[in-house]
Order: C-alpha cells, then structure tokens, then sequence
C-alpha cells in the first residue's frame, strides 16, 4: 500500500515537473534604430504591416502578421490598415512575385503615378515588412492511441519550435528605413499519453508576435 | 416482402458502390472575387477571345485511387476580363476570333490554358498544397496577323499548413495561383519586346496622321 501511494506521488510530480518545464519559452530581441527620436504619425496617416512571401521555402505566416497588426492597432494610437486589404487596393504592386524588396524598388514602385496617388489616398506613411516563420525543429518519442473501449494513448512525445522573425519600417514619407526588430524564440512542447492524450504546448509564435509589437509600438511617439 | 427486401437491398447497394466510388474524390470549384486592378489604362480597343474550353475550364487528375478535380473556369474568366477591362480603356469581351472587316480593332487577345500541375502536401518537403498553372496568351494586331504568343507560368500555395479540408487548400492554393498569373499580365503586357515595338509603330503611325 505505502509503494503505491510512493508510485501515485512520484506520477504526479514528474506531470507536474513536465508542466512547469514543458511550456518554457525563451525569446531573444534586438533592435536597430536609424535615430532615437520616436516616428511620427500624424492624424490621417496609417502603417500597414506585411508579410515577405517570395521565398520558395517559406511564407511569413498572415496569421502572425495579423496578431501583430492587431496587437499594434489595439493600442488605440495607431491606425493599421490590415495586410488583405492593403494588398486588394493595390494589386497587383504587393503582389509576393512584384512587391518591392529594397528601397531602392519602393521608389520605382513610387514612381508610377496611380500607385502613388493611392498610397496617398489611403493615408499609408509606413510600410512594416516582417520576414520570417516557425519551424518545428526536433521531434522526439513516439505515441499509440487505441480504439476504445479497452483504448486510450500512451507513450510521450516531445518536439521543439524555432521563430525567427525580422520587421523592417519603411517611411514612405522620406523614402527611408528606420528601424529593424529581430526576434528569435524557442520553446518545447509535449504530449503526455495517459489514457488521454495531455497536451503541454508552448506558445513560441504567440511570444514572438508579443515581442515583436511591443518593440515596434516602442519606435512611435505615444 | 421478398421484393421489398430486394429493393432495399439494391438502394443500399448502389449507395456503398457510390460512396466507393465518389469516396476517394475531391471537386473543387473556385469562386470568389478578384480585386481590381490598379493601372493606367493604354488607349486601345481591344477583343479578348474568350471561348468555352476556357470559360468551361476543368483541371482532373487522377493519381494513387485518389481523384482531383479543380474547376476554375467561371473565376479565370472573371479574372482575365476584370485585367483586360484594367489595362486597356475599351475591351470587348468575344466568344469567337473576330473578322477584321466587321468589327475593327487594335489587338485581339486569346488566352489558353496550357498545363496546371497539382502538388499535395505529401508529395513535396515544403508540406503544402502548391497548384502551377501555365497560360498561353495569342496576341493578334488589327489585320489578324500574330504579334506574339505569350507564356505566363503562375504559381499558388496554401499559406498555412493546418486547413479545414483538402478542398478548402486546393482552394486556396489555385485562388492564389490565379493572383499571381493576373499579376504577371498586368505588370508583364507592355513589356513583352513585340508589344512595345508595337506600341512604338502604333504610336508614330498616329502622330503621322
């Protein structure tokens, strides 16, 4: 009797262990700055922020580009216009195969007048472009679900995730960038089988979309 | 009671034979609006051939007891006239290569459908759903004669790899697709090298006038 209460505590402390352990995530930031003094935003004027999608091997996920424009426009400070709707009212120019990728290409882009008149009539001053993705980097273990009712899933499962991303601010005002916001998190998550499948996720993308908005709602003058 | 008994029996039947038959199939049919172009129109008259094997067009394919079809017609018809009608400030929508004497007019433009090649997320590394498809656009000048032929290859994926179903990624994947090639007509027509000289002729043969 005493070695099954010492077997039950034992259970529950490593559960409890793998709880605590298993949602961990560490995130790293960095920022550029092109000068110290905040960017202004005057009443009329938006940001949009967008995804780079020319790569072949990845897309900067619209779901992340989409928690970030929320978490930046729920602030009440700034105007953002979302990433869809930037990208219908001026198709095909932000299209991912035609959507400048330097400075240098925004101006072309610029140059050509009824893309200019647009951007100046939807009241667009900066262009935020985020590059990056998540990338599930290390899977480990392995776990069986049977049929019921004699089932259930056993086993342990373990797989790590990466997020890298970069945000660059273009002012469409100046033609200039300034700044860069570089974040890169990790976080491990497991899948615990007992009987029930119990699912320990870290949330490594949602830590990189707060950190990434908290750094750039830093670059605007509150 | 043995007649009923038959008939239910045959009904169950035909339904198992039907769900084992459409069981392993998937139709797509693409819908949803394009958004309109934003370009300065060039000042000419010009016919879009739009003809049934393209305003009718379906993708299938089969492969490993799975089938895939993707109806796209009624969207890249939709596309091609909302482009056509973009870049050019007069465009005649035609089912039929125009005679020159009746219906005069500065280009004819016939696009075609000339491959679409289907990717599903287990047959690549990147794990997605990825759709090409290869247009074919005949460019006619006003004496019917060909300028150019034109080749857009466009390409779509799923931008997420956890969709509800199959259709709704081979959905978005061919929209997506679509995007891209309307993209490339737009920013590409007036710079394809037999467009411009064209253009240039067109141009000064007006100034002489």
């Amino acid at each position: 009797m005493p070695d099954n209460t010492l077997l039950s505590t034992a259970a529950w402390s490593l559960l409890l262990i793998a709880i605590l352990a298993g949602c961990s995530t560490s995130s790293i930031v960095d920022e550029q700055r092109s000068d110290t003094a905040s960017l202004e935003l005057s009443s009329g004027e938006r940001l949009v922020i967008m995804g780079r999608r020319h790569g072949n091997s990845y897309e900067t996920e619209p779901d992340f580009i989409n928690c970030i424009s929320n978490n930046v426009a729920n602030t009440g400070k700034f105007s953002v216009m979302p990433e869809q709707e930037f990208l219908d009212t001026l198709y095909p120019w932000f299209e991912p195969r035609v959507a400048p990728l330097k400075l240098q290409g925004m101006s072309k882009t610029l140059a050509i007048t009824v893309v200019a008149d647009r951007i100046k009539a939807i009241g667009i001053r900066y262009v935020i472009w985020v590059d990056g993705s998540t990338e599930t980097t290390e899977e480990k273990g392995s776990m069986h679900c049977g049929m019921a009712p004699s089932g259930g899933c056993f086993g342990f499962k373990s797989w790590d995730k990466t997020s890298s991303y970069e945000a660059t601010i273009w002012d469409l005002k100046h033609l200039t960038e300034k700044g860069k916001v570089k974040v890169d998190s990790k976080g491990a998550s497991y899948m615990l089988g007992i009987i029930a499948p119990i699912p320990l996720i870290a949330q490594v993308k949602g830590v990189a979309c707060e950190d990434i908005s908290s750094q750039l709602k830093g670059f605007f003058s509150q | 009671m043995a007649i009923v008994l038959n008939t239910k029996f045959s009904l169950g039947l035909t339904i198992i034979v039907y769900l084992l038959l459409t069981g392993c199939s998937t139709h797509v049919v693409i819908t949803g609006e394009h958004p309109p172009v934003l370009v300065q129109p060039l000042d000419y008259n010009v016919g879009l051939v739009l003809n049934s094997s393209f305003t009718d067009y379906s993708f299938t394919r089969e492969k490993d007891d799975q089938k895939i079809i993707i109806t796209l017609g009624d969207s890249q018809t939709q596309l091609f006239s909302q482009i056509f009608e973009g870049i050019f400030t007069s465009t005649q929508r035609l089912q039929v290569k125009p005679q020159i004497t009746t219906n005069p007019m500065d280009l004819v433009v016939i696009p075609r459908v000339e491959k679409l090649q289907v990717s599903m997320p287990d047959e690549t590394s990147l794990n997605v759903f990825e759709v090409w498809i290869q247009y074919k656009l005949e460019i006619f000048d006003t004496n019917s004669a060909l300028i150019t032929e034109w080749s857009v290859s466009s390409y779509g994926r799923t931008q997420t790899r956890f969709l509800k179903s199959t259709e709704s990624a081979l959905h978005q994947a061919t929209n997506s697709a679509l995007r891209d090639a309307g993209a490339q007509i737009v920013i590409g027509f007036n710079r394809i090298p037999k467009i411009r000289d064209w253009v240039k002729r067109k141009t000064g043969s007006n100034n002489a006038r």
